[in-house]
């Protein structure tokens, strides 16, 4: 059966084209990547110094993803509901669900093979990411892998919504419609994070999958964060099989899809509980010090971190990618509190004394600060402790500056517009013929 | 005395609204294992949603469906039990015949071997179902739904798109497989071929049953001459029949 359901799906014009305007969206970001990077790279040729900040993970890996989320986002859903809708356009939901005798693993099927065509943009990124190495860029495997670990997560949970909307409505149009909507849902969730005055939509942050994509793209395997995407895609297949029970009418499908829901938020909220995350990056580099790390993993009592600074604060980015997420490595017991998100009138926290200052709790003590400095914080926290800060160095990480100009750029444009989205045009069309063959 | 279960398939009392509309009322029909049930009527006479209703595809005001005496409650019974064939079904244009004849064989190799050379499949292994006619991807649904060893086939006008020719070789592989002891309940608008493959006839007008039987006690019943075509049958049970209210 999974040989019919992977048919319908790598026997499709539509998969491949879309595979291929999705791999002209991963190859735009990569182009523009590049660019970017070459540009800096030009200027820091002679400092060694300016050239440790030249990271590809963050300047060539993560544009490329960007692109990638894009692509997923748009095509995963279509794909995931074509696969189920395309058997109520043409009138044989029924007979496949009686066929099978299982929903559960005809829903099983039906986004496994989904999955295969989400791959398609995922492999173009891969694709991409080899050309950037060839090109003698640095990519340091471990990391990338958590990267793209990440995206195919995505890719997969993305595809599971469109199984799901399918489920639901009538046919490939309602389907397409529905799992989108899903998708901008997300979206206007990651709106939000910038602005005071959406605050009040901050719990919904948890869930987005952009929330738990930012580790993945930091070389971090993220446990929870990995769960979140597990038990979301689980949960969401679950509510897709309620779908497709054609017998629950009524009160017993309200029931039925109450129960879902329960399932998907169970099953996300818990599994993202699940601790550990371990930094792959190359030399560490999104962790403390090591010394230090090692130290705060064993300080005593619950550490707290209560931060007055608004969602448009600047600082509190700066806070947020500089400290918390280290220190979440060392001590994912942290828990951060951001009092100005839980004001009912956004914006008047910045007019309060309180405002700027930064509580830091370790166990029953407390000190307090308005600096926003790593050091600064991390020795306020051993202060608490009784200790002195540790060893604060770090190996060092070179960085990899790299110059693609000429014909080497030349190559990457015609790779990236040209060579990728036409290899699956042609692959498309190689499997999609439709040349009568009979013997 | 000892009592026996009830053997075969029961309709009991459907009853199907449809907008507050009563599209079924109070439909009730046996179907043995070996009978053909072929059900006819006038265009919205409620025959597609009567089979509907039997897998459990529309919600029920009132009734159940039965099989040997077990309600049916959920969609594992209901599969267990059925196979079926919507109207309109056509198999996805991506998926080759080949997909399908090796998925049939893995039941009964003889029996689908059998079946897919007298469908004509075999000879259009390669292809896949978006270039063929309307015809040839009828006969890939109907190929699944005659290996599928499910004790009844629930199918919605199998036949209305078949030459007279595919037409016999058809009617003469429903009787082989009600011959196996599968119990088959169809809809058909042409009469004859309603003619050709029943053993007993439900005619729905307005959704009741006027009449279900055999084609002689439907002459009887209809007082028309014993030579009499069931068109014939059919027109004279219409006539006397007075409408439905809604």
């Amino acid at each position: 059966m999974l040989r019919r359901e992977l048919a319908l799906v790598l026997r499709a014009r539509v998969t491949w084209f879309s595979g291929a305007a999705a791999a002209l969206l991963v190859g735009h970001g990569f182009v523009l990547a590049i660019d970017l990077f070459t540009a800096g790279s030009r200027s820091v040729a002679a400092s060694a110094l300016m050239s440790r900040e030249f990271d590809p993970l963050l300047g060539v890996v993560r544009p490329t993803l960007g692109g990638l989320y894009l692509a997923l986002s748009l095509f995963g859903p279509l794909l995931g509901a074509r696969c189920l809708a395309v058997e109520k356009d043409r009138r044989t939901f029924h007979t496949l669900v009686l066929a099978t005798g299982s929903v559960p693993r005809l829903v099983a099927r039906k986004w496994l093979s989904g999955c295969a065509g989400v791959l398609l943009p995922w492999a173009a990124a891969v694709g991409l990411l080899l050309l950037w190495r060839a090109l003698g860029g640095h990519l340091q495997v471990r990391e990338t892998i958590a990267a793209l670990t990440g995206y195919l997560l995505y890719g997969l949970f993305a595809t599971s919504l469109g199984v799901a909307a399918a489920a639901f409505t009538r046919g490939f149009a309602q389907a397409a419609t529905t799992a989108l909507l899903a998708v901008a849902l997300t979206w206007a969730i990651d709106a939000s994070e910038g602005f005071s005055a959406l605050a009040w939509l901050g719990g919904a942050a948890a869930w987005s999958p952009t929330t738990y994509l930012r580790a993945f793209e930091q070389g971090i395997f993220d446990i929870g964060a990995c769960g979140w995407f597990c038990g979301a895609t689980i949960g969401t297949l679950v509510l897709a099989c309620v779908g497709c029970r054609f017998d629950l009418r009524g009160g017993r499908r309200g029931i039925a899809v109450g129960l879902g829901v329960v399932v998907l938020i169970v099953a996300s909220a818990s599994m993202r509980a699940v601790p550990g995350a371990w930094d792959l990056t190359e030399s560490a580099r999104r962790s403390l010090p090591p010394a230090a790390a090692a130290e705060l993993r064993q300080l005593p009592g619950t550490m707290e971190i209560v931060a007055n600074l608004d969602r448009e604060d600047s600082r509190r980015r700066q806070l947020e990618s500089d400290l918390l997420a280290k220190l979440r490595l060392a001590r994912p017991d942290l828990r951060v509190r951001w009092p100005p998100d839980e004001r009912n009138a956004p914006g008047a926290f910045s007019q309060d004394e309180a405002y700027g200052r930064i509580v830091i709790r370790l166990g029953e003590r407390s000190l307090e600060t308005t600096s926003t400095s790593r050091r600064e914080l991390t020795t306020l926290i051993f202060q608490l402790a009784g200790k002195a800060l540790p060893d604060w160095s770090q190996p060092e990480y070179p960085g990899y500056p790299l110059v693609v100009e000429g014909r080497s750029r030349q190559l990457v444009l015609v790779a990236c517009y040209l060579v990728l989205p036409l290899t699956f045009v042609v692959l498309g069309l190689l499997l999609t013929s439709t040349r009568r063959k009979t013997r | 005395m000892t009592k026996t279960r009830p053997s075969g398939l029961e309709l009991r009392g459907l009853t199907v609204l449809r907008g507050g509309r009563r599209v079924l009322h109070k439909v009730s029909v046996g179907v043995r294992p070996g009978e053909t049930v072929v059900v006819v009527g006038p265009n919205g006479a409620g025959k597609t949603t009567l089979l509907e209703a039997t897998i459990g595809a529309v919600p029920l005001a009132a009734g159940d469906v039965a099989v040997d005496g077990e309600r049916l409650r959920g969609l594992a019974p209901r599969a267990r039990a059925f196979h079926f064939l919507a109207a309109e079904g056509e198999p996805p244009s991506e998926v080759r015949v080949a997909t399908l004849l090796d998925r049939g064989r893995r039941v009964d190799p003889q029996v689908a071997v059998d079946i897919e050379t007298r469908l004509g499949l075999t000879a259009l292994r390669d292809a896949p179902a978006g270039t063929l006619s309307r015809g040839e991807r009828r006969r890939m649904l109907l190929y699944e739904a005659l290996v599928s060893a499910k004790p009844y086939l629930i199918l919605d006008e199998p036949t209305g798109v078949f030459d007279p020719l595919q037409l016999v070789g058809m009617i003469s592989l429903f009787r082989e497989c009600a011959g196996r002891g599968t119990g088959l309940l169809l809809s058909v608008h042409q009469m004859s071929d309603a003619e050709a493959l029943a053993s007993r006839i439900l005619i729905l007008g307005a959704g009741r049953v006027l009449a279900c039987d055999t084609i002689e006690g439907l002459r009887i019943r209809a007082g028309v001459m014993p030579a009499a075509s069931l068109q014939e049958v059919f027109l004279a049970l219409l006539r006397e029949e007075p409408r439905a209210p809604a």
